[in-house]
């Protein structure tokens, strides 16, 4: 299994206490973008194209600690930009980890190997490392030579330690089943503990518009990807979603699953689309009309099935229905049965 | 020179607007929350600020929006009707590089443009 069983227990231990609570829309993820500078340009990346004045503000470590309480989610992700370009990004992961939040810090490792010393293995500290392909595909993603084995690097030094490591790696429509399926051989035997996997999104600010995938793309690409899943293949990330990209399931998108603060505030309605900032997490969960969002109500959401709006709703969907519940025992025990 | 209404072609860098009434103006700030560089206002007290639009309530009773000013540490609130023209100053930060763009380019120009941005990066010890 890729997700250890203590956290399996402590999201399933949230989201249940939620649902006898009757809370009707809860956060399960949350986004925590402390900036937005990064040491790279992807042509696929919408989140970095601002001036200089905004790109050098931080979000300081009280700031991320103070969002986290108010969000309450049991999961904080840390994107950006890269969080290793924060001067106290160990301080605000220390104290995200102090409140028992299991952390991912997603970077693409350029400065990993020699930030691994601010840093102390935990349980709930994940290293989760941009990985878009195999050398050729993902250099060429993150428009750079060189980074696939930067990375690698790495993947080995922090796994040398004792820290838990993970891959995220976004699929573009000129992505090869074939290379993917090797991509993944290639991670687990790094022997990182899962792999998280997500179609791109098509910002509107992104430079390559060109390559997003349409959703019957995505569909067929991921069942040519997943199909006869190899035994040694483990997934960071709900089973169920896994089969929503297949087009095994269909799913509305949970917008408020995955919260995220940045400089800004609290961005409305989602990771991805830029509608407005909430002040705090309530005036974001009770002012957002979140009826105008997902597949079929919102262009902008039209060809979206990102990991940050379906998979709180395949979590949902586990702990919603006897039927989402055992398929996700049997997907979690006999990951070959898809 | 200022224009009244906004350029269809959705291409606002180095334009600038003085909307003559209100509709024209909400419109001429809904391009201005979109856009990704530096906004100038101009205010009815004649005062200039430029900064970085990132939030509108363009439906509150009092339509306002917030930008970060480039040196100031929190946000300034503007009400709308404070704002006499908006001017795109700044450069449009996700303008010119698209994937076609990118691609169109010759491999030497690609690799200089990875370069420039990586000694930028270095040159900030973020590499």
């Amino acid at each position: 299994m890729a997700v250890p069983i203590l956290q399996m227990f402590t999201v399933a231990k949230y989201v249940l206490t939620q649902k006898l609570k009757g809370v009707e829309r809860y956060p399960l993820v949350m986004m925590l973008e402390p900036l937005f500078r990064c040491n790279l340009a992807c042509a696929g990346c919408g989140k970095i194209q601002y001036p200089d004045h905004v790109l050098d503000r931080r979000l300081t470590p009280e700031q991320c600690w103070k969002a986290a309480e108010e969000c309450g989610a049991p999961i904080v992700s840390i994107p950006g930009g890269e969080p290793l370009i924060h001067p106290e990004m160990a301080a605000i992961v220390k104290g995200l980890v102090h409140r028992k939040k299991y952390v991912y810090l997603c970077t693409n490792a350029i400065l990993l190997e020699r930030k691994l010393d601010e840093y102390t293995p935990s349980k709930y500290l994940t290293f989760s490392i941009h990985m878009d392909g195999l050398k050729e595909e993902h250099d060429l993603a993150v428009c750079r030579d060189g980074i696939y084995e930067v990375a690698v690097k790495a993947v080995k030094a922090a796994l040398s330690r004792g820290f838990r490591v993970t891959t995220n790696t976004t699929l573009f429509n000129d992505a090869e089943p074939e290379r993917v399926r090797q991509f993944f051989d290639a991670m687990m035997e790094l022997g990182v503990e899962g792999m998280m996997v997500s179609p791109g999104y098509s910002y509107e600010k992104a430079p390559d518009q060109k390559n997003f995938l349409k959703r019957e793309r995505t569909r067929d690409l991921f069942r040519r990807i997943l199909h006869h899943p190899k035994k040694g293949w483990r997934f960071n990330q709900s089973p169920l979603f896994l089969d929503f990209l297949m087009g095994k399931k269909d799913y509305q998108c949970t917008p408020w699953g995955n919260p995220t603060f940045n400089i800004f505030g609290w961005q409305k309605p989602c990771y991805l689309l830029q509608e407005g900032y909430a002040a705090t997490f309530q005036e974001l969960m009770n002012k957002t009309k979140w009826e105008q969002y997902g597949t079929g109500r919102h262009e902008q959401c039209a060809d979206c099935m990102v990991h940050c709006g379906y998979e709180a709703s395949a979590v949902n969907d586990t702990f919603g229905s006897f039927k989402g519940f055992t398929r996700t025992v049997q997907a979690t025990l006999i990951p070959t049965a898809r | 020179m200022s224009d009244t209404t906004l350029d269809s072609s959705g291409r606002c860098e180095a334009r600038s607007y003085r909307p003559t009434n209100p509709a024209d103006l909400a419109e001429a700030l809904e391009r201005a929350f979109d856009y990704r560089g530096d906004v100038t206002l101009e205010l009815r007290s004649g005062e200039r600020i430029e900064g970085y639009i990132f939030n509108r309530c363009a439906d509150d009773p009092s339509p306002s929006l917030q930008m970060y000013l480039a040196g100031d540490s929190t946000p300034r609130r503007i009400r709308y009707a404070e704002i006499v023209a908006v001017m795109f100053t700044g450069e449009d930060t996700a303008s010119g590089k698209s994937w076609e763009a990118w691609v169109k380019k010759k491999e030497s120009d690609r690799k200089a443009e990875a370069d420039r941005i990586a000694a930028d990066a270095r040159a900030r010890g973020h590499l």
